[in-house]
């Protein structure tokens, strides 16, 4: 099936995946790991690993990080 | 023109500021959201200016050394700042007790390249930030207000 993958704040991607395509597979077709973005579909985050059921799918790159040290000022990364 | 200076109105700074100080009365915890405003504004459309944030839940596993923007929550906010005719200036985060500076952690996870990370210090009293070209964060210079001359 021909779905939409639309990459939040950059562009348009249209991506052809198999019956038994999952999220994985669109992401993979667009250059983007599962551990960089989420994928949303009606604004909800679904698995990656889910097989793909709709023709529209955003793709949120995540915003995170944090500061170097915890509390005792040791290294927690 | 990739702009080089970020104007954060003391109004808004001060929101960023409440926010942050939320953090460290609870837990302590890093909070988070996103800068909304215009971008490329002056003379040289050299500046971004924020005009109002959006506070975001941060659903990191460890907020009180981490942040993460809850995903769904970001999408319906981006989609509303759109809507609205404003840009998507970046995000903020907060150090509850480090200093205002990218961490590691902040380099290696970034991801929206031209988008301004701001970092918000309240045991500092300081709002700084950068831009993530895709490999560096380049530092901004932060001002209350754009030059009109």
């Amino acid at each position: 099936m021909d779905v939409t993958v639309e990459v939040v704040g950059e562009e348009r991607h249209e991506v052809s995946v198999g019956s038994e395509g999952t999220y994985a597979d669109l992401l993979a077709a667009v250059d983007l790991s599962p551990h960089e973005v989420s994928v949303l579909v009606d604004g909800r985050p679904v698995p990656e690993d889910q097989r793909v059921e709709t023709d529209h799918v955003k793709v949120l790159r995540l915003i995170k990080g944090g500061s170097a040290s915890s509390p005792d000022g040791s290294e927690s990364r | 023109m990739t702009s080089s200076r970020l104007v954060v109105p003391p109004t808004v700074r001060a929101t960023l500021f409440s926010h942050a100080r939320a953090g460290v009365g609870d837990g302590p915890r890093e909070v988070c959201g996103i800068l909304a405003g215009e971008r490329g504004i002056g003379d040289d459309d050299d500046a971004d200016r924020v005009t109002e944030i959006h506070r975001v839940t941060n659903v990191a596993d460890t907020p009180r050394v981490a942040y993460e923007l809850d995903p769904a929550e970001t999408l319906a906010t981006i989609e509303t700042i759109e809507e609205t005719g404003k840009d998507v200036i970046g995000f903020y985060h907060s150090h509850p007790d480090t200093p205002a500076r990218p961490s590691a952690a902040d380099e290696a996870q970034a991801t929206w390249t031209g988008y301004v990370y701001c970092i918000v210090s309240p045991t500092e009293d300081a709002v700084r930030a950068w831009r993530w070209t895709g490999e560096r964060f380049d530092a901004l210079d932060v001002v209350d207000a754009a030059d009109t001359a």
